[in-house]
């Protein structure tokens, strides 16, 4: 359960596991600038999350901008949980539960 | 602080907030029960159930959430003419909030809530659902029938298409409200698409995580009208912008609320109490303990106050003197605040009542309503908390015991429909608060010999009703079996008299056979601090509360001996008894030349206490006196002065009865008068007073 980063020369790996929300989003924010460095890639490991509230999302989302200014790979290890990607898309967000889209156009485009 | 605590806080936040709905939602329902088709009782109830639903669900008691969503349906259905608001349904509904308050207390750490009987309320009230004229539900209280395709619902209403503007304000989820399960609530109204915008979120560097920057475009297709889509966010409207119209054109319906959501004189119905047109919060929750300390705190500050008061008198130095009244002045306000801040109105006390009334009646067969006034009287909340128990056994005593069944009353020429009134009113510094039935009132004869069969007075003591009254409050006579045997009361009396006594409170008892009884509970307004005024007798000072009294007059030697040595003061052509302290608590020294007497207000009439000297006004923070002193009943605390002496709180109203019983038991030749009785005890009381000096 929670956040684990684990880091690389060229890939930082950071694991949300359970329900991420509010409570953990300093800590999230942290760890997304950590491992948001020039040359390593970043993937976000969501294979094990259950769920994201607002605080998550947006968190990701700014993460997801802020590689593409700093011209780093970033994107999803794999595809997101059913459970959590059909929450995420009632909610309106589903373009950021389409890893293979966010991971193609991070980094090509500082 | 942590947002986990935080979280902690708002679900406790919740918990208290819904006890209070729940509070209100019986006191509907059980309105709604005599006024059926009363709108604003219906509306009431929805909104009442939408709340605890909606503010359940933020919160995360999902259980209590999914468990009201099936009442709420039903009110939408009687909402919306679906569905009748029967008595059975009512019922219903009532248990369904005990399951609710369980469910609410489980989360709380207590017992947990029955889900055998949750599951057999669901399928009741899924069942109500299901006979209404007109569902729109899918019969098993699910989520309502929307398709897609179709242009009218099964029960005739359009279809209609809405565009929802949704933007949470920045606090939104510091506030524990989770925008997601909004969304969820309106996708229960009907078809829904939507686009999260996030072109607010700022960068990562710069972005505060607990801080909400997304907003939504919603396409909602219902069959719902604007009041209910705008329902889904009544919580929020006051920390968000919202805009709601229809998409089909040349409607003018549509609401638009940006915050802040008010302009300044405008009422708009569904935000929250305590939010005044500003956004700023008007009243906020704080933890009684909080005030119990703040009150303990300005006690000291308040006896602090007094000893520089004192030490200023005799330091003589003007500069001194300026600084200590300012203090007194300062700390008098401080005082009048803190103790405002601990008032609470009675009539959440009063309106849990009508459930229990509506249940007995239903359980004893009778007909009974409860009738309320003075439900705004203020008191402190220390006494709020403990007239719950007093108020509920002498209610459960009428019932069971005062008021007949329906038959015997008409019979006798009454209205069957029994009345329960409870009410409240200031008197002095005290608040009366009444408990009266129309029913057969106490057969005091029965009562009398079933005081002698218990052996608690002797065949022959000529007793009057007062002291008839006062048996039905002695512990023998709380089995229900044997006061029911004696056709009087008397239930729990024991009970209710301990509570009242434990608050230095009084009990009087007024009764008519045949015509009902009234109980009638005197409660002081505060237990904490007083305005008081300081008196020496014999060498002892004592406080009388100054809200009792009237007047200040001499007392010469040449008054007495015109009176023939009777304790009578003429005071403008009236006569007024009056006890000199120095005598009733047994001090032996001479009285001075020149007495004075304090006159107070007793429900007997103005009643005098002479005293050697009257030293002023004092604010009096009460202390107890502990359980040794619990029967001297005259007594009602003591407090301490500027000097760190202590004096003693008369209770007047006490003091003038006692001492009006023992003249009356010595005219009938009663040597074993009360007043006799106790003399040892205040004996005592001024024995140790004297050694508990406090520096």
């Amino acid at each position: 359960m929670g956040i684990t980063c684990e880091k690389g020369d060229v890939l930082n790996t950071l694991r949300l596991c359970g329900a991420i929300d509010i409570a953990s989003a300093e800590e999230l924010k942290a760890a997304l600038l950590e491992t948001l460095k020039p040359g390593v890639e970043v993937r976000i490991d969501v294979r094990e999350a259950t769920y994201f509230d607002v605080t998550v999302i947006q968190l990701l989302w700014a993460a997801a901008q802020e590689a593409r200014l700093r011209g780093v790979r970033f994107g999803y290890a794999e595809e997101f949980p059913a459970t959590l990607q059909s929450a995420l898309r009632e909610a309106g967000f589903e373009s950021l539960t389409q890893p293979a889209k966010l991971d193609s156009s991070a980094g090509e485009t500082p | 602080m942590n947002p986990m605590d935080n979280l902690e806080l708002f679900k406790k936040s919740f918990r208290e907030e819904a006890r209070e709905i729940l509070v209100d939602l019986e006191s509907a329902l059980l309105e709604l029960n005599e006024r059926p088709g009363d709108d604003d009782l219906i509306s009431r109830v929805f909104r009442g159930l939408h709340t605890l639903k909606g503010s359940g669900s933020m919160f995360g008691f999902d259980e209590l959430a999914a468990f009201t969503h099936d009442l709420e349906n039903a009110f939408d259905a009687v909402r919306n003419g679906r569905l009748e608001a029967t008595g059975a349904l009512i019922d219903l509904t009532l248990e369904s909030l005990d399951q609710i308050r369980s469910l609410l207390e489980e989360n709380a750490g207590n017992e947990p809530a029955s889900d055998a009987r949750r599951k057999e309320l669901l399928v009741a009230v899924r069942g109500w659902i299901g006979t209404s004229k007109k569902s729109s539900t899918d019969g098993e209280g699910g989520e309502p029938i929307m398709p897609a395709e179709e242009e009218s619902l099964p029960d005739g209403r359009p279809l209609r298409e809405w565009r929802v503007e949704f933007a949470p304000g920045p606090d939104l989820l510091l506030n524990g409200t989770n925008p997601l399960l909004l969304l969820r609530e309106l996708r229960q109204l009907g078809g829904v698409s939507l686009r999260a915008n996030l072109s607010a979120v700022p960068s990562l560097v710069v972005l505060e995580p607990e801080r909400c920057y997304v907003a939504w475009e919603i396409v909602l297709s219902t069959g719902a009208g604007l009041e209910a889509i705008r329902d889904v966010f009544i919580f929020v409207e006051d920390s968000c912008a919202l805009k709601i119209e229809p998409l089909d054109s040349g409607t003018a319906v549509s609401v638009d609320v940006k915050m802040p959501p008010i302009k300044e004189g405008q009422t708009i119905p569904g935000v929250r109490r305590g939010q005044d047109p500003g956004n700023r919060a008007t009243s906020l929750r704080v933890p009684a303990a909080k005030l119990d300390q703040l009150v303990d705190l300005v006690g000291e500050l308040v006896t602090v106050q007094a000893r520089l008061s004192e030490l200023a008198v005799g330091r003589d130095d003007p500069e001194v003197t300026e600084v200590a009244e300012q203090v007194e002045r300062l700390a008098a306000s401080l005082r009048e605040n803190s103790m405002n801040m601990r008032m609470v109105p009675i009539r959440a006390t009063f309106e849990r009542f009508r459930r229990l009334v509506h249940d007995l009646a239903r359980d004893l067969g009778k007909s009974v309503e409860l009738a309320t006034e003075g439900a705004e009287t203020e008191l402190d909340k220390a006494v709020i908390e403990c007239l719950s128990d007093p108020l509920m056994h002498l209610i459960r005593n009428s019932m069971d015991h005062g008021i007949e069944r329906a038959e015997v009353r008409t019979a006798q020429g009454k209205n069957a429909k029994a009345t329960i009134r409870l009410s409240a009113r200031h008197a002095g510094a005290s608040v009366l608060v009444e408990v009266a039935d129309d029913g057969s009132g106490i057969d005091a004869e029965a009562v009398r010999l079933r005081a002698v069969e218990k052996g608690l007075v002797a065949s022959d003591a000529p007793l009057d009703d007062a002291q008839i009254h006062a048996l039905l409050f002695q512990p023998g006579f709380s089995t229900a079996k044997e006061v029911t045997e004696v056709s009087g009361r008397g239930v729990g009396m024991d009970v209710v008299r301990k509570s009242v006594e434990s608050l230095r409170g009084m009990i009087d008892v007024a009764s008519t056979r045949g015509r009902g009884t009234t109980v009638t509970l005197r409660l002081p307004l505060t237990l904490a601090i007083i305005d008081g005024l300081l008196v020496c007798a014999g060498g002892q000072k004592f406080v009388l509360p100054l809200a009792n009294t009237l007047e200040c007059i001499e007392l010469t030697r040449d008054d007495v001996e015109r009176a023939g040595g009777k304790h009578l003061a003429v005071v403008r052509g009236e006569v007024i008894p009056y006890i000199r302290l120095r005598e009733y608590f047994g001090m032996g020294s001479e009285a001075p030349e020149l007495e004075q007497i304090m006159v107070v207000e007793t429900e007997g009439g103005p009643f005098g206490f002479a005293v050697d000297r009257v030293l002023g006004d004092c604010q009096t923070v009460i202390k107890n006196l502990g359980r040794f002193y619990r029967n001297v009943h005259v007594i009602s605390g003591a407090t301490i002065l500027g000097n760190g002496s202590v004096a003693l709180i008369l209770d007047p109203e006490r003091l003038a009865q006692d001492a009006v019983r023992g003249t009356s038991s010595r005219a009938r030749g009663h040597p074993a008068a009360r007043a006799s009785r106790d003399r040892p005890v205040r004996e005592k009381a001024l024995a140790d007073e004297k050694c508990s000096r406090i520096r």
